[in-house]
């Protein structure tokens, strides 16, 4: 199911839009929690992060009882366990540098969206490269190193 | 002699104290985290924005999603798109800049801001969208699919943390130097 109503757009764009009025609102960042509080302690963001966790965490378990659509054994989901521990190294490394350049470009994609929507003239440039590196991704460097994480 | 008040008298008068508290929460990152993750969870279940679990809100591979469709329908290719945007887009990216410019006009926060800089930001925006697919979505999808249970998305978050704490201590120790 899924995927062939035009529900899927209406959605989508609604969430779009609620996203990018809040994260507007409050400046929230899922990079800029940690990095705020490594460099001056400060903890507004990093509740926000960890609000986003438990809230998924409780929001998908009652899902996981009224629907039952999700199929695993206890918190975890079935079928996405890394198969061997190259995969968990290529997802700890992809990590490594996901954070690592995100910090460096001074906000997590989403909150660059939102930068871009206020206006920042860097942000449009992150999104140039972030769209470009989206066909460039998928058409020649995912065939060579796309199953390193399955 | 005063003549009229140096303070106008406020608007709407006395509002109450829980009306007041309401209308802070969007200033609020808990409420943002707490949004975010009840509407991307009710988007995949109930809002047809899946088969790949836990894909309700994010904005590497929706945004990959949107550029894939619109590519492959006016171009004629064949990119990926994964099974929740193969037939309608899915429009979240557009929306979050819709939604975050029309937060900044409402409150008078909108400018056309240059700090310099673009071309770095351009080539960590190409980074940072090869990394992002790689590992499976951008840090909110990455949140999102760890409440959802995902066992390589624990590790990658792990991996994210540790990430933003080096590239942290690295630029303070440029910034010192």
């Amino acid at each position: 199911m899924g995927g062939e109503k035009v529900t899927v757009s209406i959605v989508s764009l609604c969430v779009g839009l609620i996203v990018g009025y809040l994260g507007q609102r409050s400046r929230m960042c899922t990079i800029g929690g940690l990095r705020d509080w490594v460099l001056v302690r400060d903890t507004a963001l990093l509740k926000g992060v960890g609000a986003m966790l438990v809230a998924s965490w409780v929001i998908f378990s009652v899902i996981r009882q009224i629907a039952g659509s999700i199929s695993g054994t206890g918190l975890l989901a079935s079928g996405t366990t890394p198969s061997s521990l190259s995969a968990v190294a290529a997802v700890v490394i992809g990590g490594l540098l996901l954070g690592f350049f995100a910090t460096l470009s001074g906000a997590c994609p989403l909150r660059q969206h939102v930068l871009a929507g206020q206006g920042r003239i860097g942000a449009w440039a992150f999104l140039g490269g972030f769209y470009i590196a989206a066909v460039v991704y998928t058409s020649w460097i995912e065939p060579h190193i796309g199953s390193w994480v399955v | 002699m005063t003549a009229g008040t140096v303070t106008p008298a406020r608007e709407g008068g006395a509002e109450s104290p829980v009306r007041i508290q309401i209308r802070r929460w969007p200033r609020s990152p808990v409420f943002y985290g707490i949004v975010v993750a009840v509407i991307a969870a009710l988007a995949g279940q109930w809002g047809h924005v899946s088969p790949p679990a836990a894909y309700g809100l994010c904005s590497a591979c929706h945004g990959r999603d949107l550029l894939n469709w619109t590519l492959n329908h006016v171009e004629g290719t064949h990119l990926f798109v994964t099974a929740a945007g193969s037939h309608w887009p899915l429009l979240t990216v557009i929306g979050v800049v819709l939604g975050s410019f029309a937060a900044s006009k409402k409150n008078r926060e909108f400018g056309s801001i240059d700090i310099g800089g673009n071309l770095r930001q351009f080539g960590l925006g190409f980074i940072v969208m090869c990394v992002a697919l790689f590992v499976g979505g951008c840090p909110t999808r990455i949140i999102l699919r760890t409440g959802y249970g995902d066992v390589a998305a624990i590790f990658t978050l792990f991996g994210i943390a540790g990430g933003i704490v080096i590239a942290t201590l690295s630029m303070r120790w440029v910034a010192r130097r």
